[in-house]
């Protein structure tokens, strides 16, 4: 088999002095997407803001492409190709919607090469073409998650990490939201997301792991966690 | 002359949008460090100190004028700001206001100290530009008008940079979201060592104006900032234009009350807007939400 992506080794991570990650062990191949699920404080977020470096306190191994980048500030982290879409979808409020594009894409100094990769996304979120001149603020719950996740494909990542997407919106648009996921899935992205929606993201993911209080409980395929019936009654409210 | 002329009127705009100029690009300044890291820089008059004796050292001992001195202030001042940020001010940023307030009030000590320790108490003053221009009926001073230009010019030069600069949006992402921001690949301490910079040669700047203006001693800076405090309240906490805005309303309150009243009440100008503006509008101007 071909080497893992992503593989996350034996990592610990701690909020000041509460440590909140003992020991969790993750790999995500690339054209995979990977769910995390896990019922509240098991420290699924915690794994993304280790992995992205948003959490300094931390130790173990996260290998990307080769490569330990444990040590790597949040700032590095980009450039290697990871894409990182924030939980609450929050968007640079006062700037129009190019604007946040253009910041997805602040490590191209070139200007046309800058937009040229605005409008790869506009052409993939016609509805953020629409509304490219609106400040972001006054978009739509759905439209701003749109707009955090164009943000971090400006770089064309080789990995999408979600933290909650569908957190906070209206059926309506976490309907939206999950189609927008299947079509990166049908372009062959890589992801990595944590999502309280347990049901919709196994359903759509290759593979889940379930954490709990901050280890590792259970790991297969998103169906076989679905059909087990352990996680139904425990994660997905027993049905 | 009756005080209600038009001629009187408008010579008491003009004086005050002249002194309000330099109001305005002092506390522009001090709202950007504010909006962007939510450090209020209680030194912050005191950087505008360092380069009116900057100014005053070049001038007493190159003979270099002050016009030019600009020139060399400029980017003295953002380096200084530059690497006290990266030294001392990273240090508070995110700690709470009552750590960054004591860091930045022991700067300005050190700063004030330092000041009269090599210049001693003295006011100092460079005679160079004087005069008047005479445009129809109203006399406009030589050297305020070209402070004022001078000092409005770097304000919308700024404010554009912020606006539409690539590294001027990376400022206000960092302002709003730090932690998004930084995994857009922005450094976010390099960006608020350049904003802390950007503002320290802002106050420099106005040091070099102070010098054409008016007579100054290190200890001049506490004037400054009190009105720097009550102009970033009326123009909007942390809203960079809206200093500009607050700055010149200022100073053409300033002259108006002087000019009707008496010059003692222009001191308690800023305090009566400021009392005004939190009575009727306590986010200011121009709100507060925004950098621009």
């Amino acid at each position: 088999m071909t080497e893992p992506l992503l593989t996350i080794n034996k990592l610990d991570a701690a909020y000041g002095p509460v440590q909140v990650l003992f020991g969790v062990d993750m790999e995500v191949y690339r054209g995979e997407i990977v769910a995390i699920i896990g019922p509240n404080g098991a420290g699924k977020s915690t794994v993304i803001k280790a992995v992205v470096g948003l959490l300094k306190s931390r130790s173990g191994q996260i290998v990307f492409d080769g490569r330990d980048i444990i040590r790597l500030p949040a700032h590095a982290v980009p450039r290697l190709g990871i894409g990182y879409v924030p939980q609450g979808r929050i968007v640079f409020s006062h700037m129009t919607v190019t604007d946040n594009l253009e910041m997805g894409a602040f490590l191209i100094k070139d200007r046309e090469q800058r937009r040229r990769s605005v409008d790869a996304v506009f052409a993939q979120f016609p509805r953020l073409h629409e509304r490219r001149q609106q400040a972001a603020g006054s978009l739509s719950g759905g439209e701003q998650q749109m707009l955090a996740i164009g943000r971090a494909m400006m770089l064309d990542p080789q990995l999408i990490i979600l933290d909650e997407p569908s957190l906070g919106l209206s059926p309506k648009y976490v309907e939206q939201i999950f189609e927008q996921l299947e079509e990166l899935k049908a372009q062959g992205r890589t992801l990595l997301m944590v999502e309280q929606n347990a049901a919709r993201a196994l359903t759509l993911s290759d593979r889940g792991y379930v954490l709990e209080l901050g280890r590792n409980r259970f790991h297969d395929t998103g169906r076989a966690l679905l059909a087990d019936k352990a996680v139904r009654e425990l994660y997905l409210g027993g049905r | 002359m009756h005080l209600l002329e038009p001629v009187l009127l408008l010579q008491f705009l003009v004086s005050g949008l002249l002194a309000g100029a330099l109001y305005a690009l002092l506390a522009c300044g001090l709202n950007l460090v504010f909006g962007v890291m939510r450090v209020i820089n209680l030194a912050h008059a005191e950087l505008m100190l360092a380069g009116a004796f900057l100014t005053y050292v070049l001038y007493a001992w190159a003979g270099i004028h002050p016009l030019l001195a600009f020139f060399l202030v400029l980017p003295a001042l953002f380096g200084a700001g530059f690497y006290l940020q990266r030294l001392v001010v990273e240090r508070v940023v995110g700690k709470g206001e009552l750590q960054s307030l004591l860091l930045t009030y022991g700067l300005s000590i050190i700063l004030i100290n330092t000041g009269l320790l090599i210049f001693a108490s003295d006011f100092k003053a460079i005679p160079e530009l004087q005069g008047a221009l005479i445009v129809g009926d109203i006399a406009i001073s030589k050297p305020r008008t070209a402070a004022a230009l001078l000092a409005i010019a770097l304000t919308l030069g700024v404010y554009h940079f912020l606006k539409h600069a690539r590294l001027g949006k990376a400022i206000r992402a960092v302002a709003e979201h730090p932690d998004v921001a930084m995994l857009c690949g922005i450094d976010v301490v390099r960006m608020r060592m350049f904003t802390f910079g950007l503002a320290a040669a802002m106050a420099g700047a106005a040091g070099v104006m102070l010098t054409m203006i008016y007579s100054f001693s290190p200890e001049t800076g506490a004037d400054f900032i009190l009105k720097c405090f009550a102009i970033i309240i009326i123009g909007g906490m942390g809203n960079f234009i809206g200093a500009l805005y607050g700055g010149l309303l200022l100073g053409v309150a300033e002259i108006f009350v002087a000019g009707f009243v008496s010059s003692q009440w222009a001191e308690a100008v800023a305090y009566v807007l400021l009392i005004l503006i939190l009575l009727i509008r306590p986010t200011g101007l121009k709100g507060a939400a925004d950098v621009t």
